[in-house]
């Protein structure tokens, strides 16, 4: 089974978008339980983050070099993800200590699976196209049970930024700080 | 350059694609508790429907006494501060809060919350106001506003928000009773929306997230063609 993950980039890319889309969705209905929105969305992050198992650093976009830039970028891609509804609603209110904690792991846990591990998978099989719309069309699907359909294309066009940038810059440092900054304004 | 372009290109694209979906894109970090619907979304999964709350107030020398009138399930509660009603004759007071067991759809309105009926059996006197308290579930955006109507077919007014509450409620002051909901207008931002240049916000937010994702993408851009053929960016090649 492996060894055929090792040799076969299709079977990769099977196998992590079947598994980041099976973490998400269980994740989905698991929050709407009684008292068990933390613990899904934290074990839910800790569960996206195994996506990235075996994959160098450098394949996922990490790494600490220009690493103030790829930081900038990261707040930069925070006020573009939160503008829209922070202009529409004014003051949103904050996530409880418990809720923003989870917020975190799930932000940094979901860019590893799609813009980390889904996205490095689909380069090798199809290139830097493949994996942009892949690894959108994946995030998009992954949220469909988590949100209303009025909000997939935002959710979307989200995910593509997100993709673009990961491939403009190659780095995914930038989009873990966007993505953390907003869920936790959201 | 070409990849700024586009990059550019995607910012732009996700700004439209969010302000369409009043209030903006959000990722959906849910309450701890399901929200119960009169009507729930497809999404919504099982559901318990919404609870009344009755709520009997001592009157005391003429003065109503302060408390709370709740639903059991806690979707909504509407206190009262001592006087807060019109008690002349009258030894308590009863508040009733029932939801409405249909959906109201008024025209450019959106409401994320269920419509709920408050009646008292005294009206609030003079200048006096009740704090009013709806939840609301994360399966709807964020509510602008709480909307108020004597009768459920409209007509629906806003009566605003307080811009502070604690996380998925949302608070206002009432001086009177009737139908209310949260929610959203549909048709035009809501009261609490940026407005600059006589209310032309989108070429403005467009224009300043060019500059921003311009400014922090060229340098990050600029390092990696410079450094494309180094070994330094074997990093990003693995």
């Amino acid at each position: 089974m492996l060894s055929v993950l090792r040799s076969h980039a299709a079977a990769r890319v099977v196998a992590i978008a079947a598994y980041v889309l099976v973490v998400e969705w269980t994740r989905a209905l698991a929050i709407q339980a009684p008292g068990a929105a933390v613990i899904a969305l934290v074990l839910g992050g800790a569960a996206l983050g195994v996506a990235a198992v075996g994959w160098p650093a450098g394949r996922l976009g990490l790494g600490t070099s220009r690493l103030g830039l790829r930081l900038l970028g990261g707040v930069a891609l925070g006020v573009v993800l939160i503008l829209p509804a922070a202009a529409r609603s004014g003051a949103a209110p904050m996530l409880p200590v418990g809720l923003a904690v989870a917020a975190v792991a799930v932000s940094i846990g979901e860019e590893i699976a799609f813009r980390g591990a889904l996205y490095a998978a689909l380069e090798d099989l199809g290139g830097a196209p493949a994996a942009v719309v892949g690894s959108t069309l994946l995030w998009t699907l992954a949220h469909a049970l988590s949100h209303p359909p009025a909000f997939l294309g935002a959710v979307a066009a989200a995910g593509l930024l997100l993709a673009l940038w990961r491939w403009a810059c190659r780095d995914l440092v930038g989009p873990i700080v966007g993505h953390v900054i907003a869920d936790l304004a959201l | 350059m070409r990849r700024l372009g586009i990059l550019v290109g995607a910012a732009v694209t996700y700004l439209f694609a969010a302000w369409m979906v009043a209030p903006g894109f959000y990722d959906g970090f849910g309450p701890p508790q399901a929200y119960n619907w009169t009507c729930p979304p497809p999404q919504a999964g099982a559901n318990v429907k919404p609870s009344s709350g009755h709520l009997d107030i001592k009157v005391i020398n003429g003065v109503s006494d302060a408390n709370s009138a709740f639903t059991d399930d806690g979707q909504v509660v509407i206190g009262f501060l001592p006087g807060t009603f019109d008690s002349a004759g009258k030894t308590t007071i009863s508040v009733d809060i029932v939801p409405l067991d249909s959906c109201p759809k008024p025209p450019g309105i959106s409401f994320v919350t269920n419509v709920y009926k408050i009646t008292a059996s005294a009206p609030p006197a003079k200048g006096k106001t009740a704090g009013l308290t709806l939840r609301y579930s994360n399966l709807e955006p964020d509510p602008s506003d709480v909307y108020q109507a004597s009768d459920p077919a409209g007509p629906w007014k806003s009566i605003g928000r307080n811009e502070q509450a604690a996380p998925f409620t949302v608070d206002t002051r009432v001086d009177s009773f009737g139908y209310f909901a949260a929610g959203y207008p549909t048709a035009s931002p809501p009261p609490g929306s940026v407005t600059l240049g006589g209310g032309q916000t989108l070429p403005i937010i467009v224009a300043v997230l060019i500059v921003v994702v311009v400014l922090a993408g060229l340098p990050l851009a600029i390092v990696r063609r410079r450094q494309r053929s180094t070994p330094a960016d074997e990093e990003e090649k693995g």
